[in-house]
């Protein structure tokens, strides 16, 4: 791969490129240096800017170009991206079949079908670009596109999420490394005054004792380095726990398309709300609490301004009655005799303390508070 | 002469040995034996070829493996010295041993040297011959023949298959002159022959770019055995050479070309469709199996790594949307489509490959995947095409590759598109340099695959540099000194002019005229007190210009004049030839030159300036890099962050391996000797990093000189050395005949047993062991002197 860049014969080439004509108005670029061309995706004719706006600024028109009967309207015009028309059609129409045919990798289940859905897809691409059976091929897209409207939509959340990711990862990439320049450069910084200091400091010390001034600069010279080598470890401490240097892996961004050997893709289960008691719940057993007990001295209760503004709550209270009349319901104290089977007989409370130490399997008491 | 080293018998060429060269082989030898890589430094001209070649075959012919030797040089004439050192060497074995042994070494290099045929032979340009070649021994064309067409083929090429495979030359050591003239002879195609023959000789010799351009390798040295022992000789730009091996630029014109070829394609699947539609087919259904599963017969372990092609591409198949010719082609058409409009923009770009991909895929469409294959693909597709003219396709392969390599590097490489030629430029000119910034990319699977490789040169300092920058480990990294029985060469730096103002090629000061005039009192004072040939190297061609205007203008190019003739190297390599010559005849007559070149130019990379040729080279200016370029840049940037090495850490190392090879020039032997002045001020701080040898010999005293002093010492010098002097002076110090030899080993085997005592008495607990090797290399030590 050698380097031959062989600069001259395209700057001639490029002239010759700018200087074209407007195939309508026949005004070229030596009269309006700056001409636009634009294209419609109707038929691909190139034609200047004023044209367009000259022929159709009062609604759609007929393109100019002699044969090409189609009609055009102005707001598809664009500027052409590819120097080749050819390509540019070609583009389009890829846009519009990715649009359809956007299955991934990993919704098939060999690498082998995945390649033979590329192909598929390759080849009604081809189709349509070289013109060959295209209202067929239209009509099963659409079809196609019908059908599977839920897993193309899906399929094409999942991409944009993939470039978000993407995008924010890069950012930060390049936040990262801005850092690390900004800091490459402090360090040097820093390292050069140190050495400055120290050279005025062995300096000043030269000047100060009357000891050889050989021997203080070595001192001097130990001491910066015993210096900078601790500096050094301390950085490579921090660079080692850096979370970052390690190099981020980023998976294979791909996508793609095929019909033969696609995954049966298992909608993975709602996700349940959090559940604080790890599906234990207070459930009433013997009886239901109602909202109101017709009771004289109650409702009195219920409605006087100073229980009320003091936070109290007769539902509380009814609560707290029921169950204590209920409590001990779930015992029964035979059962458990049996299932114990134990000669002694243990007194009612330890009985009931083992059921509560059993679990809460066997709770089956109203209220364990 | 004849010697042990441990239980290796050596034979040496030569009747003398320089201590230096014995180190040396000791840790090959130990190197080898260990199984691992190696840096070595030795200085230049103290025969680092000749020791590497006797130790390595002797080796090889030691061991019952026979591990095959590799040998890449930089430059042909490097390769053919290193091929008649191996004949001579092979010579004088057989002579001493008394019989022929069964060895075969080979050179290889490109067609355009080896070609026989006439007509082929006759074309200048090595693509064109190597196209022609093709197009005359192809696999294709002979079954063609077979089926009676009438196509043209190579006859040389043609009676290598009436030979036996194995044995299409006789044993023995080919140089590239010989192996034409056998050719000649035997009417065979010497290039396939040396080709052919590669997996049956013991030693290969030949490029760097055999091993590490993915795209040579790939062919020719992908079935070289594990077991091999490759030794980089010169190897001091290495990282350059892998660097550049895996870089693409692309401009409008190539891509031009690229779109034709693409169009060629075209129409050649159209036609093979009418006429051969069976062989699309064909290639189709290998495809849907899979890249390589044809080849899975043989063993994944044969091949050597390939960087433009990941080993997980050979596993997997062809993605489906490029399976078909014409979907291919349809494709590459796009993806050239999509740089050409890349290239219109009119600013500087600079981008990695993810977002590079990113944009393709918004705007064409083209996912990673299919790009990762392109490389394999095009190629698969031209060997089905059945494609002649294989030198029409050279910028759609290069558009192929760059493809393949954006899609499988992440991190490494850099996109840098400069739309214009120069800052002042105004009509684009665009560029998109793909450029590596990884050295070690390139040489990975090099490291990977072969058990030693050996990294030598003349200047390698500071030695740790390199297994950093190519991220390797080393078993032995060395750097040797040099033993003199006189001081041959005296470095110097020279800090200050006569009238004691700095001197450097700083950027702000070395327009001074104060700069350039005591520069040109030193190039005065140099040439007047120099007897014979001049050398000096400036860092760039711009500066060497401008200082050389500036020296017409002052006058000093008329002082110089009256003392040397003035000649000036030149990028055009032609005009660089001629100078050369003139300057040699103008040493041989007498009168001597003055040779005004470049450190990064052709003249300091390879040429040698022996005895008279050269005594004094000056190195005026440090030569750094061009640091405003994007590429350098960026390079140096990724040098910091992956393998922390700091910038100017970094340029400065760059500066000072060349620097140190531009003085290297003029000492090319023992008995050779030269001054050596580097004249910057900055040189004083970067003493440190100079080789070993040149820096031991640099006293304290010449390193911080003005411009009269260095006049005065270089006086002194010279007269010391039109003393007259006989070689035998050298016997014993530097040079070493046998006796001299076993008196060293002796040597140091007493001091091995005197540490291995020492550590004896030092530890009573574990003696008997100890004493039982200190006995055991006594023996040994006997037998030896004995011998």
């Amino acid at each position: 791969m050698s380097r031959t860049a062989q600069r001259n014969g395209a700057t001639s080439k490029r002239l010759a490129e700018d200087g074209d004509i407007c195939p309508v108005c026949k005004s070229s670029r030596y009269l309006n240096p700056n001409m636009r061309f634009l294209v419609n995706p109707e038929c691909y004719h190139k034609m200047c800017e004023s044209c367009v706006d000259r022929i159709f600024s009062h609604g759609p028109a007929p393109c100019p170009i002699a044969g090409c009967r189609r009609t055009l309207r102005k707001a598809r015009f664009r500027t052409q991206t590819f120097e080749d028309i050819q390509v540019e059609r070609e583009v389009d129409i890829r846009r519009r079949v990715a649009k359809v045919f956007n299955k991934r990798e990993d919704d098939f289940m060999t690498l082998k079908n995945y390649n033979d859905y590329l192909e598929q897809i390759e080849t009604i691409t081809w189709n349509l670009i070289n013109r060959e059976d295209v209202e067929e091929t239209e009509r099963k897209m659409a079809a196609y596109a019908e059908e599977n409207r839920k897993e193309i939509a899906r399929n094409e959340s999942t991409a944009i999420q993939e470039a978000l990711s993407r995008k924010a990862r890069e950012a930060e990439e390049l936040e990262l490394a801005q850092m690390k320049r900004e800091d490459a450069r402090q360090e040097d910084e820093v390292e050069r005054r140190r050495k400055a200091d120290a050279r005025k400091g062995v300096v000043n010390t030269q000047a100060k004792s009357g000891d050889d001034a050989a021997s203080i600069a070595r001192e001097g010279q130990k001491v910066v380095l015993k210096k900078s080598l601790a500096r050094r470890a301390a950085l490579e401490k921090q660079r080692d726990s850096d979370p970052f240097s390690s190099g981020t892996e980023n998976g294979e961004a791909s996508s793609g398309f095929t019909f033969t050997g696609l995954k049966k893709r298992v909608a993975p289960p709602p996700e349940k709300p959090y559940d604080p008691f790890g599906g234990w719940s207070v459930q009433r057993e013997y009886f239901v609490l109602q909202n109101h007990y017709d009771w004289d001295w109650l409702s009195q209760a219920r409605t006087n301004v100073a229980h009320t503004t003091g936070g109290y709550d007769v539902n509380d209270y009814c609560t707290r009655a029921l169950c204590d009349a209920f409590s001990g319901f779930g015992v029964f104290i035979e059962d458990e005799m049996a299932g114990k089977n134990v000669g002694s007989t243990p007194s009612i409370a330890t009985a009931a303390a083992t059921v509560v130490a059993g679990g809460k399997a066997d709770m089956h008491m109203d209220d364990v508070f | 002469m004849k010697f042990n080293i441990d239980e290796l018998p050596v034979l040496f060429p030569y009747p003398r040995i320089y201590p230096e060269q014995y180190a040396y082989m000791c840790d090959l030898k130990r190197t080898l034996d260990a199984g691992g890589h190696c840096v070595l430094e030795m200085p230049s001209g103290t025969g680092k070829t000749v020791s590497l070649l006797s130790l390595i075959v002797a080796y090889q012919q030691h061991h019952p493996e026979k591990r095959k030797l590799i040998y890449c040089s930089r430059t042909m004439s490097e390769i053919e010295k290193a091929l008649a050192e191996l004949k001579a060497l092979m010579k004088y074995r057989s002579e001493q041993l008394g019989h022929e042994e069964e060895f075969r070494g080979l050179g290889l290099t490109s067609r355009k040297n080896l070609c026989l045929h006439p007509s082929v032979k006759r074309e200048k340009s090595g693509s064109v011959v190597d196209a022609r070649c093709r197009s005359l021994t192809a696999g294709f064309v002979k079954e063609k023949k077979e089926r009676g067409e009438d196509v043209e083929m190579c006859v040389y090429h043609e009676n290598l298959d009436l030979l036996e495979p194995h044995n299409l030359i006789p044993p023995g050591v080919w140089t590239l002159d010989g192996l034409l003239k056998y050719g000649e002879q035997q009417k065979q195609c010497p290039y396939f022959t040396a080709r052919r023959m590669m997996p049956f000789c013991n030693v290969i010799i030949y490029s760097y770019h055999y091993l590490l351009d993915p795209k040579i390798a790939e062919r020719v040295s992908k079935e070289l055995s594990k077991d091999c022992i490759v030794v980089f000789d010169e190897a001091h730009n290495i990282d350059n050479v892998c660097i550049e091996s895996l870089s693409i630029d692309l401009t409008e014109d190539s891509l031009r070309k690229a779109t034709r070829g693409v169009n060629n394609l075209d129409r050649k699947i159209t036609e093979m469709k009418s006429t051969d539609a069976e062989k699309l087919q064909s290639e189709y259904a290998k495809l849907v199996e899979g890249l390589r599963e044809a080849d899975e017969a043989r063993n994944e372990d044969q091949f050597m790594a390939n960087p433009a092609l990941p080993d997980d591409l050979l596993k997997e198949a062809v993605p489906g949307n490029i399976r078909r010719a014409e979907h291919f082609v349809a494709f590459l058409k796009r993806f050239i489509e999509y740089l050409k409009t890349r290239m219109k923009v009119l600013h500087v770009i600079s981008e990695t490959p993810p977002s590079f991909l990113n944009h393709l895929r918004e705007l064409t469409f083209i996912e990673r995947k299919p790009l990762r294959f392109c490389a394999e693909r095009l190629t698969s597709l031209v060997r089905t095409l059945e494609l002649t003219n294989i030198e029409d396709y050279q910028p759609l392969q290069e558009v192929a590759t760059f493809a393949t390599l954006i899609a499988t590097y992440e991190t490494g490489f850099l996109l840098i598109l400069e739309p214009f030629e120069s800052e002042t430029a105004t009509v684009p000119n665009p560029i998109l340099h793909f450029t590596c910034l990884d050295a070690a990319i390139a040489i990975k699977p090099v490291f990977e695959r072969f058990s030693s490789v050996i990294i030598t040169s003349g200047t390698m300092s500071p030695l740790d540099m390199y297994p950093k920058m190519l991220n390797f480990q080393t078993v032995m990294q060395e750097s040797y000194s040099m033993t003199l029985a006189r001081k041959s060469f005296l470095p110097m730096i020279v800090t200050r002019g006569s009238d004691q103002n700095m001197i450097s090629s700083g950027f702000q000061i070395r327009n001074d005229p104060s700069v350039v005039r005591n520069y040109g009192n030193l190039l005065t004072e140099f040439c007047k007190l120099t007897p014979d040939g001049v050398v000096v190297f400036f860092p760039s061609y711009l500066y060497m210009e401008s200082i050389i205007s500036m020296w017409q203008g002052m006058g000093v190019l008329d002082v110089v004049w009256k003392y040397k003739l003035i000649l000036v190297e030149t990028p055009d390599s032609q005009e660089t030839s001629l100078a050369l010559e003139t300057y040699r005849t103008a040493c041989n007559n007498g009168r001597g030159a003055v040779l005004l070149c470049v450190a990064r130019g052709k003249v300091s990379e390879g040429i040698d300036f022996d005895h008279h040729y050269g005594r004094t080279v000056l190195c005026i200016g440090v030569p750094f890099q061009y640091t405003e370029s994007r590429i350098l840049k960026a390079r140096l940037e990724f040098l910091r962050e992956t393998y922390r090495i700091k910038e100017n850490e970094f340029l400065s190392f760059d500066a000072m391996r060349h620097a140190a090879q531009c003085l290297g020039r003029v000492l090319r032997g023992k008995d050779d000797y030269g001054i050596m002045v580097l004249a910057d001020k900055r040189f004083q701080k970067k003493r440190a990093q100079l080789p070993k040898w040149i820096q031991q010999a640099l006293e304290d005293k010449y390193s911080n000189l003005s411009v009269d002093q260095a006049a005065a010492g270089a006086k002194a010098f010279l007269r010391e050395m039109s003393v007259p002097w006989t070689r035998a002076e050298q016997e014993g110090i530097s040079t070493w005949s046998d006796e001299d030899l076993a008196r060293h080993k002796a040597k140091m085997e007493t001091d091995m047993i005197r540490q291995l005592q020492a550590e004896a008495e030092g530890m009573q607990g574990v003696v008997v062991e100890v004493d039982e090797f200190g006995s055991g290399d006594l023996d040994e030590a006997m037998l030896e002197l004995d011998v």
